[in-house]
């Protein structure tokens, strides 16, 4: 912009700034935008420009009436609704509220899968992903899920055709993970899983899961323990105590499943975690012997653990969330406090 | 499982409240989901692992007391004097279908007195949730809880010829269950029947008919073994579940049925007087084969991670009743008892001694080696995305992958192949696989709309499922939903190829579906000739109050053609010149074809154009808009002159009016 028309414009700012009244911007409004104003000035000087200049300056001085118009229309509103006579001097108001910018933020279940990944990731797991529409071997077969077990009826399952389905857990990643690369394996999988539950406020029939699997030489229980006990620590906080209960799955061999004290009521007790004092967080074991038959591996010569476990679940306790259904509904009321 | 405290303790002595007992059991892995007071007693309810039906009865619980405590199991007396009539003047039994009753065994008790059962026997059917019916009824009940095996007692008068055949149900054949429902039978489903008619649908409930009363005299005591399968399938199928029915799908002990038949009979004997027949049916197709495995003391060791010796480990088994064949250097022989189906092999021998041994005794410790792992290109592109997204204001949603089969959810703008269906859904409605984001993304729009929130921003990053040759392909897409014009949201797609690293800003064809967009403000976009995704200003069909704007893409080919190696580029130390300019142009020429004659005149120090906006007005001639730009000019090597950049600057003018016939504007 050149020189003169940005003294026009300080002039300009620094007069609007100092009006009271509305006679006083009757008469800002005539000196700079009137038939005789500086803009009209202005505007009677562009033919001497010289002509590659011309358009550039113009529309300088379009922008410039365009600005003052629009200000002196603000001022024109406030001092008319303001019936209130000025004080000599404006309160800038240092307690008014600040001009929030939005910022969005990640899906809670993002949150708690990144945290999850960036936990394990710190013990050299790597992320893997494997596909939610799966054979049945990935889901039943090759995890030693008997054929006649419950599991695979169409009250646990959803099937799209007889050997092809939605995965009922990310379990099935360990199987195509091991069938692609040989030990050692370290790996997370997290992901969607599928399973035919009526809705309500504990179960959905879509929700996430994380997958680990470790997988080499002389790997033993010992080694689960610590490396769950270091996710626990990072994730739930230092404090938190572990404990592990025998279970059963049929992919591992020995099974737990595993609990970690009430972070509500500090393992006194609560309704949160049904009066024991803890709270069931995953599953875990050493990868059964069959599971490696299906892939290859030399189960004497390898050893290995797997654990599981529902990112809802963790991000409801982590939370106090009390109903699973709120994180698909999407209410920027709820995704807003995370 | 419901078990009672006091009752607990006629098979094992531990000296435990029951919180501790509860403590134990948990920790070797039979949960205890509730403790409540009854009475003089304690009612527990525990949790079995299906791999564990052993411990479906009181026996079962009291083996793991005395393994995780110590001391020996008592086991009821089930010595009887018999009669001088044998059961085979008594009754005939067959078995017609030895596969799926490979065990059937019945005893016959004679000159029962039915009356109420004594208050020892009352109080514990009552502390477990069991209502007493009358001294046969609860001998039954009692025994199936203490054993883990059911029975049924038959009034022995009422089964017409006094013949029991086991076999397979005709079609339409029906039977009254002991709850007074008329069952319709299918040719699939196993029946206890006398010579006509079924009496009990095997292994799940037996009929009213020869239900037990206060008339019955002779007793038919049934101890049997079902297939597991043919339970669970009938009882599905019927609609019936029992306690009979769970511990026979879960799978019985086929060994333990004589002991089961003969303490019922020997408590028929004493509680109700009755006088046990000579002699007892048994006849049976299978015997369990007896399971020898061979553990290596060394093992325990690798798989656990802590040294345990031979003699606990021996001990261990021994206590959970595994019967140790011979003990020697690193070996131990064991023999599998008949009740523990689920052990078969080494490693199972090795997860029972780590339970009784406490998974919490065991070390938490590691030696695993160090490694480091980064993040995959994958991850950081979508890590990427996300953090824009959401620094412009957008918030992450998720929503769900089965959705309904409306024509807005199957819009076809991926692939041209069949949606994929849901065989089994939960809901007909809801039974396809998304093919699109962006109508999940409308429906929360739409949400959010309803409590208030008129105008959000959302996106979501997720899979869609397209069909495939064996398994579908599936391709991971990002969809946003922004409160803004065409050119808002296209910036920020351009923001993002930008943050990807991606140099192309895509080309642009129009687009037309009504079902989404507004006519004419919408485009398809390809990058490299494949196709990104879709943008534009949401249509009237929606109904959306405020201006709102959709955008879908392939993030897999965003992904693909993403490149996060980045390098620097030398800032110039001169200043750089910048023109603006208006042209009146014809209204058909696009900005693309202005910006690409521009850049193809190649002049050495041209930094880039920038758009400003586009007027249309009295002073523009029809058929023509005015289109005003910056251009930058800057040399590394020097300050550009005035003149040189006078130059450029008419160059420019005089290609874009040979080209495109393109005048200044004069003001
Ligand atoms: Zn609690």
């Amino acid at each position: 912009m050149i020189k003169e028309l940005e003294e026009v414009k300080k002039d300009f700012l620094n007069e609007i700034n100092s009006v009271a009244t509305l006679k006083d911007i009757e008469q800002l409004k005539i000196k700079y935008l009137g038939r005789k104003g500086i803009i009209s000035d202005f505007m009677k000087t562009i033919p001497t420009v010289p002509a590659e200049q011309r358009a550039t300056y113009g529309l300088q001085i379009n922008t410039l009436k365009n600005e003052f118009t629009s200000l002196i229309g603000d001022v024109t509103r406030r001092l008319s609704r303001g019936a209130i006579p000025r004080t000599e001097k404006e309160l800038f108001d240092i307690t008014l509220p600040g001009k929030q910018p939005p910022l969005g933020k990640k899906h809670p279940i993002t949150q708690t899968i990144d945290d999850v990944k960036e936990a394990f990731a710190r013990l050299g797991f790597d992320v893997a992903y494997g596909p939610e529409v799966e054979l049945e071997y990935y889901n039943f077969d090759a995890l030693n899920i008997p054929s006649d077990h419950p599991s695979r009826t169409d009250f646990d399952t959803f099937y799209i055709k007889n050997d092809i389905l939605l995965r009922s857990q990310t379990s099935t990643v360990q199987i195509r993970i091991m069938e692609k690369q040989k030990p050692p394996i370290r790996i997370i999988a997290p992901g969607r899983v599928y399973r035919p539950d009526t809705v309500d406020a504990r179960h959905s029939f879509m929700f996430h899961q994380v997958e680990g699997l470790l997988v080499d030489e002389g790997v033993s229980f010992t080694d689960l323990k610590e490396v769950l006990n270091q996710f626990i620590k990072t994730y739930f906080g230092k404090d938190v105590q572990m404990r592990f209960r025998p279970s059963f799955f049929p992919f591992t061999e020995p099974s737990a499943e595993v609990d970690i004290s009430c972070s509500i009521c500090s393992g006194k007790g609560c309704s949160v975690c049904s009066y024991s004092g803890w709270v069931e967080i995953l599953g875990a074991g050493m990868v059964d012997p069959h599971v490696f038959k299906a892939v290859h591996y030399d189960a004497e010569k390898y050893t290995g653990f797997a654990f599981g476990m529902g990112i809802e679940r963790i991000t409801m306790l982590k939370y106090g969330i009390d109903d699973i259904r709120l994180f698909y509904e999407n209410d920027i009321r709820f995704l807003s406090q995370f | 499982m419901k078990i009672s405290y006091n009752w607990l303790k006629e098979y094992a002595y531990f000296y435990l409240s029951p919180q501790e007992l509860a403590d134990k059991l948990t920790n070797a892995g039979l949960v205890v989901a509730d403790i409540k007071p009854k009475e003089d007693d304690f009612f527990l309810e525990i949790e079995i692992t299906s791999n564990r039906p052993d411990c479906l009865g009181m026996i079962g619980i009291a083996r793991e007391v005395t393994a995780a405590v110590g001391g020996s199991l008592h086991l009821p007396d089930t010595d009887f004097e018999t009669g001088n009539t044998d059961i085979t003047n008594l009754v005939t039994v067959s078995v017609e279908d030895p596969l799926l009753c490979p065990r059937y065994t019945a005893r016959v008790v004679r000159n029962v007195t039915v009356r109420p059962s004594p208050e020892w026997l009352q109080k514990r059917l009552l502390c477990i949730g069991l209502r007493p019916v009358n001294n046969i009824v609860d001998i039954t009940n009692y025994v199936m809880f203490e054993t883990g095996q059911p029975l049924h007692a038959f009034d022995l008068d009422k089964v017409p010829d006094r013949r029991v055949v086991v076999r397979k149900a005709s079609n339409g054949e029906k039977i009254t269950t002991i709850n007074g429902a008329q069952r319709v039978l299918f040719h699939t489903m196993l029946v206890v029947a006398d010579s006509k008619k079924p009496i009990a649908v095997a292994g799940i409930m037996g009929g009213k008919e020869t239900e037990v009363s206060e008339s019955t005299r002779d007793i038919l005591l049934e101890c049997a073994h079902f297939e597991p399968r043919q339970v669970r399938r009938t009882s599905k199928e019927l609609g019936i579940t029992s306690d009979s029915s769970y511990r026979f799908e879960r799978g019985t002990d086929l060994e333990g049925v004589e002991f089961a038949s003969k303490r019922a009979a020997k408590l028929m004997k004493d509680l109700a007087d009755g006088e046990i027949a000579g002699e007892v049916v048994d006849i049976r197709s299978r015997k369990c084969k007896e399971k020898m495995i061979t553990l290596r003391v060394d093992r325990l060791h690798t798989v656990l991670g802590v040294e345990i010796k031979r003699d606990v480990a021996s001990d261990i088994l021994r206590r959970l009743q595994f019967t140790i064949a011979r003990e020697v250097n690193n070996f131990i022989d064991v023999t599998v008892p008949s009740f523990r189906r689920d052990i078969d092999r080494e490693i199972d021998l090795i997860e029972e001694i780590a339970r009784v041994y406490g998974y919490n005794n065991i070390p938490t410790k590691t030696s695993i080696h160090i490694r480091s792992s980064g993040k995959t290109k994958y991850e950081i592109a979508e890590d990427c995305i996300r953090q824009c997204l959401t620094g412009l204001g957008f918030y992450e949603i998720k929503t769900y992958s089965i959705v309904d089969t409306s024509s807005l959810q199957s819009m076809h703008l991926w692939s041209d192949k069949e949606p994929i269906d849901i065989a089994n859904p939960l809901r007909q409605e809801e039974s396809r696989l998304r093919m699109c984001l962006l109508p999940n993304l409308i429906n929360v729009k739409r949400y959010n709309a309803n409590y208030g929130v008129e105008r959000v921003r959302i996106f979501e990053i997720a899979r869609v499922y397209l069909a495939g040759d064996t398994l579908p392909h599936e391709k991971t897409c990002l969809s946003v939903i922004t409160d803004a014009d065409f050119y808002s949201l296209k910036g920020i797609l351009e923001l993002l190829l930008q943050q990807l690293g991606i140099p192309s800003k895509g080309e642009w064809t129009p687009f037309k579906e009504p079902k989404l967009f507004k006519d004419e403000r919408a485009a398809q976009v390809f990058l490299d000739g494949r196709v990104l995704g879709y943008l534009g200003e949401a249509s009237k069909e929606l109904e959306f109050k405020t201006q709102t704007s959709l955008l879908e893409l392939d993030v897999d080919l965003l992904i693909e053609s993403a490149n996060f190696t980045k390098k620097y580029q030398v800032i110039s130390q001169y200043p750089s010149v910048i023109r603006d300019l208006a042209i009146i142009i014809d209204e058909r020429v696009a900005w693309s074809s202005i910006e690409q004659c521009i850049a193809d005149i190649r002049i050495p120090f041209f930094k880039g154009v920038n758009f400003f906006d586009i007027y249309r007005g009295k002073q523009i001639p029809e058929g023509q808009k005015s289109v005003a730009f910056s251009l930058c000019f800057q040399a590394q090597d020097r300050t550009l002159k005035g003149e040189e950049v006078d130059i450029a600057v008419q160059t420019a003018l005089d290609t874009l009016r040979e080209k495109l016939g393109a005048e200044l504007r004069k003001i």
